[in-house]
């Protein structure tokens, strides 16, 4: 038998070095990038049943996650946890511990590239948003609408309708309601208090007189009773909707509805439908409505372009020409197609799509906009340029050492060629 | 040299040999008493039309080949008629037929039926389990294949619509009937093109129309017709012909006289042969387009008129005899072409037809069929004069099939104006010559023979792969792009970049399958040549570092156009993540190599698994159905895909075989004789 190595000092003296071993070594890389092959694999293939963004949080946004290979139920990282410890195993290994010879240096500044690259898909997870603006032609607007968050919003209503506030409750918190639990929301600035039960992120209201009606449990209201649905696979389809009961503080009698998010406007020009009710003599009204914010900005759509191939239905070209207007600023006519976005104030406009949907050459259209606010929206290309920079000095120099070796080898034995 | 000769002589004759079975198999008999084929001049003119068809002008030509493929799964049509004479039918000649001698058309077996119990349900007799049927055979079901056939439709758009619930799904015949139901109404279609110029001569459907309409049918000439109506949109023209005829003779030929002319414009939709008048205008019409635009305008007529009676004109020649018939064709194509090319349209149709004319792809499969060939008669005689010259004949060989394939991807790029890759096909002549060349370069600076045989196998693989694709997807395979693709510089850089590192990928596991292959084998004989394996291990190892490099800079730069189109570098989808595990894996050999834990089989089976999920991200991420790049369901693809899987699995275990051999004969050194080196206490 060959003598064993001795056995490691694991007394605590030691334990920054053994820790410092541990996070800079080429094993825990290699298993760590064995594992976010596994973890892709499982996140793309689990966008099939799930949809992906269900699929992103459950693999890629976690730090762990359960799932079943074979069958067998097993407790896998999570993207999150596995691109930490590869940041810290590039960062230490790749950058602070490696011998600083000029021979390495194409590698030191591609390791710093990917770092880069990493750290920017960071800050975008952490610190972006994203949502969209839909336009007709002449309309314009500073308000960017989330895909997928929804908020419900109490707004007490001027005679004519109008609302000039909203009190809001958060998109937040609506996620994270149970189907079956009960939440009494108590605001000072209003008469009443708020109770939602029966939250579902994907439901239908049904008419109790159809046959479909007979299998749905929960409360009827005038007619019709709110039936969850499974969720969609694509989250941007799903139409959230809940029950709510106004508890007037006066003692007045309490009233109950069904809000459901079909009610929302889904073309620029329609109006939301609140449901409306009156405490005291005040009239509100209560929706379900998509969170939104706004932009230190305004974009008038002026006109949009859109070309289809000749006689087929699929869109050759599609883009907007748009004016911004800011407060202090000269006007700004500016053009937004396919591949060309708009960048202003940490903004970015896309040209995502277009409705209404079934729309024919010659219909008026709107044109929707993603909008997004990206700390990290140029990393990528910065790192690429420092990657491919650092690998380009990284074949030169293996070039010359080849050349070089090459030439001596020659040199010392001209004959052996 | 001798050897040579004789070696070449065999393998000229195995490929001959298995020509001849190909000729010799038994061909569909067709009802037709005789068949008199076209002219070559004839086919020829006929072809250069120009058609607006999915978007773009080209020739008819290109039409005729895909519309064939769809229908019969091949390229040419084969039939023996009762004369006991064989004739096989160029795409084009058939075509010609369809839109001119459409009797003879209708039975000739041209609908491909993969499972007799298909016909049987539309009841039809069957024929062989997979046999070509004619129209004329299909007549008999024609009326339960259009019922079933609706049926199955609402049945696929239900699947779709409920995120493909499995209650929905077409089992393998439905979907059978469907596509043959789809076909024939295509048929029908192509038939009734000129009919509104055959007086009297109703191929499809004539039996829809009552007897009094048959007849007025012989007198009538539609062309003429359109400047007696009045002006009337299409849904006018309905409505009056649901109306009850008048009591009048004069009203009672009316109302027939529209109906026929509502049949007519209605079979003769489809084939878009008439650039618009418009010169601002995109959109070229087919006959029933224009038949409808003259009935709504009076303004338009005097012009409709003009382009229906050059039809008429070519359909009236081809009754005088075939000498009259080219010369009408001639002139029609020459006004044609003459009007496209003023728009500034069909300038490359003459390429398109030498792109498919010249077969650039199946000669280069020929190529590489034949370098494997004499390849194969090299390891007869390895190490000797005639053995070394044949590696090099088939090197050579496989360099002229690697020229066809860049010619014709050069002459693909030209007629498209846009880089090599567009689409799905377009990947699989790329990767196949990218692939080829990266071997030949190994072979130029190795000289093992080994780089030779990489390229030889990827020719004859992708091109036969394209081949096969090509007729199953039976689509234009130079189509429109989306709007989003529609940047050549993307398309240029990210796309063939990507491209680049699954050919890499692709390499490096053919390396690792010689490398596996040939060590396995040595188990058995005892005799090895380690240096030679070392020099396999640096390849693949220097062929893996290519790939990653391809595929990092690849996937950043797709990460790149993302961000500039949907405002997001990264969104997990499918085929960004088939990239990303490229990536992954490459970097899992070099870190892997640098822990200590893969060394030479550990490099060779890792390229097998780079090239499962190279494969996977190919060709598996498409047909997931969800993401942003997915294609389209191919068929059949999951079923290669795990055969192909199975296959490397079984090279896997052949690895792992071989590393635990390696590390038993390690622990074996070990424990005995001392190594000289020393070990800490």
């Amino acid at each position: 038998m060959a003598s064993s190595s001795p056995s490691p000092d694991w007394s605590p003296r030691q334990w920054p070095r053994i820790f410092f071993r541990f996070f800079t070594s080429f094993k825990l890389a290699t298993v760590v990038l064995i594992f976010m092959t596994l973890v892709t694999l499982l996140g793309t293939l689990g966008q099939v049943e799930h949809g992906l963004h269900a699929a992103k949080e459950k693999y890629f946004h976690s730090f762990w996650f359960f799932d079943k290979i074979f069958g067998i139920p097993v407790l896998l990282p999570g993207g999150l946890l596995l691109m930490i410890l590869l940041f810290t195993n590039m960062t230490l290994g790749a950058i602070v511990k490696v011998k600083k010879r000029w021979k390495g240096v194409g590698m030191l500044i591609s390791h710093i590239g990917m770092l880069m690259l990493l750290a920017g898909g960071f800050v975008t997870w952490a610190f972006s948003t994203d949502g969209y603006m839909a336009l007709y032609s002449g309309m314009s607007s500073n308000r960017v609408e989330s895909y997928r968050e929804w908020q419900l919003e109490i707004v007490p209503l001027s005679k004519e309708g109008v609302a000039e506030k909203a009190w809001i409750y958060p998109a937040g918190y609506l996620e994270t309601m149970m189907p079956d639990e009960q939440r009494v929301i108590h605001a000072e600035s209003l008469p009443f208090d708020v109770v939602i039960n029966g939250y579902a992120k994907n439901a239908t209201p049904i008419p109790t007189a159809a046959p479909m009606a007979a299998g749905v449990t929960g409360k009827e209201i005038d007619g019709f009773k709110l039936s969850p649905q499974k969720p969609s696979k694509e989250a941007e389809q799903n139409l959230p909707g809940c029950f709510i009961e106004i508890r007037p503080r006066d003692g007045g009698a309490p009233i109950e509805a069904i809000l459901w998010a079909g009610s929302y406007r889904f073309d620029p020009r329609e109006n939301p439908m609140p449901f409306t009710f009156t405490v005291g003599d005040q009239l509100y009204g209560a929706l379900l409505v998509k969170k939104s914010w706004t932009v230190p900005f305004t974009v008038r759509l002026d006109e949009f372009i859109f070309e289809r191939h000749p006689g087929v239905s699929m869109a050759r070209n599609y883009e907007s020409r748009v004016t911004r207007f800011e407060e202090g600023q000269p006007e700004k006519p500016l053009e937004i197609k396919m591949n060309e976005p708009m960048r202003h104030a940490g903004y970015t406009f896309f040209q995502e799509s277009f409705g209404p949907s079934g729309a024919q050459p010659g219909d008026d259209m709107f044109s929707q906009f993603a909008v997004a606010n990206n700390p990290a929206d140029q990393w990528p290309l910065y790192s690429l340029i420092v990657t491919g920079v650092g690998l380009g000095v990284h074949f030169l120099i293996m070039l010359v050492q080849f050349t070089t070796r090459s030439r001596k080898r020659f040199q010392s034995n001209p004959a052996s060629t | 040299m001798k050897n040579l000769l004789t070696a070449l002589t065999l393998g000229c004759l195995a490929l001959m040999a298995g020509t001849g079975t190909l000729q010799s198999r038994e061909l569909p008999k067709s009802a037709l008493q005789n068949y008199v084929p076209w002219k070559e001049d004839t086919v020829h003119t006929f072809e250069n039309l120009l058609v607006q068809h999915e978007g773009r002008v080209k020739p008819l030509y290109t039409v005729a080949r895909f519309t064939l493929m769809q229908f019969l799964g091949r390229s040419a049509v084969s039939f023996e008629t009762k004369d006991g004479e064989q004739h096989k039918l160029h795409y084009a000649a058939w075509f010609l037929d369809v839109l001119f001698r459409g009797e003879i058309a209708k039975d000739m077996p041209v609908f491909i039926v993969d499972d007799s119990a298909a016909v049987v349900q539309i009841g039809v007799s069957p024929k062989a389990k997979r046999d070509r049927y004619s129209y004329n055979e299909l007549l008999a079901g024609r009326a339960k294949l259009a019922e079933l056939g609706a049926q199955y439709a609402e049945k696929q758009d239900q699947y779709e619509k409920s995120e493909k619930d499995p209650q929905y799904e077409l089992d393998r015949i439905e979907g059978m009937i469907l596509t043959l139901g789809r076909n024939v109404s295509s048929f029908e279609y192509l038939l009734g093109q000129f009919g509104f110029a055959r007086k009297g001569e109703l191929l499809v459907n004539g039996n829809i129309l009552p007897p009094e309409l048959t007849e007025l049918a012989k007198r009538l000439d539609t062309v003429e017709m359109i400047d007696k109506m009045p002006e009337m949109t299409l849904d006018q023209l309905v409505q009056t012909i649901r109306q009850q005829p008048g009591e009048t003779e004069e009203e009672r030929m009316f109302s027939g006289a529209l109906r026929l002319f509502f049949f007519h414009a209605n079979s003769a939709r489809g084939l878009n042969f008439f650039p618009p008048q418009d010169p601002e205008k995109e959109e070229w019409t087919s006959a029933g387009d224009l038949m409808l635009a003259g009935l709504e305008s009076k303004e338009m007529r005097p012009w409709v008129k003009t382009q229906l009676a050059g039809v008429q004109g070519l359909v009236n020649a081809k009754n005088e005899g075939e000498e009259a018939f080219h010369a009408a064709l001639r002139s029609y194509s020459d006004a044609q072409h003459a009007t496209a090319e003023a728009r500034g349209e069909g300038t490359h149709s003459e390429l398109e037809i030498h792109l498919y004319r010249g077969k650039w792809f199946s000669n280069s499969l020929v190529f590489f069929i034949l370098a494997f060939v004499v390849m194969a008669f090299s390891w007869l005689t390895p190490a000797s004069k005639t053995g070394k010259r044949l590696l090099f004949a088939a090197g050579v060989l496989a360099f002229i099939g690697l020229a066809l394939n860049i010619y014709g991807i050069t002459l693909r790029c030209l007629i498209r104006e846009r880089p090599p890759i567009t689409n799905l096909y377009d990947t699989v002549i790329f990767i196949t010559g990218t692939a080829v060349l990266l071997g030949l370069i190994l072979e130029y600076y190795t000289r093992l023979g080994v780089g030779t045989l990489v390229a030889v196998v990827s020719g004859v693989l992708g091109m036969f792969l394209s081949i096969k694709y090509e007729a199953k997807e039976a689509t234009d395979t130079m189509g429109q792009l989306v709007a989003v693709l529609d940047t050549n510089f993307w398309l240029a850089t990210h796309v063939t970049i990507i491209n680049i590192g699954y050919a890499a990928a692709l390499v490096a596991a053919l390396i690792g399958l010689v490398y596996l292959t040939g060590r396995f084998a040595a188990l058995f004989h005892k005799r090895e040549n380690p240096d030679f394996y070392k020099l396999l291990t640096r390849m693949n190892y220097g062929i893996i570092c290519f790939c990653l490099f391809f595929s990092l800079v690849g996937t950043v730069l797709g990460g790149i156009w993302a961000n500039y189109s949907w405002g997001r570098f990264w969104g997990w989808d499918p085929k960004e993540n088939g990239a990303l595990m490229i990536c992954l894996w490459t970097l899992v050999v070099l870190h892997g190599r640098f822990a200590g834990w893969i060394r030479e089989i550990g490099i060779h089976t890792n390229s097998l698994i780079l090239a499962i999920i190279t494969t996977f991200s190919w060709w598996g991420v498409n047909n997931l159905g969800v993401g942003l790049h997915s294609y389209g369901f191919t068929e059949g693809v999951w079923g290669a895909l795990y055969f192909s899987w199975g296959i490397l699995a079984i090279f896997l275990a052949m690895g792992v075989v071989l590393w635990l051999k390696e590390r038993g004969e390690r622990t074996t050194r070990r424990s005995g004789a001392p190594s000289g080196k020393e070990v800490p206490a």
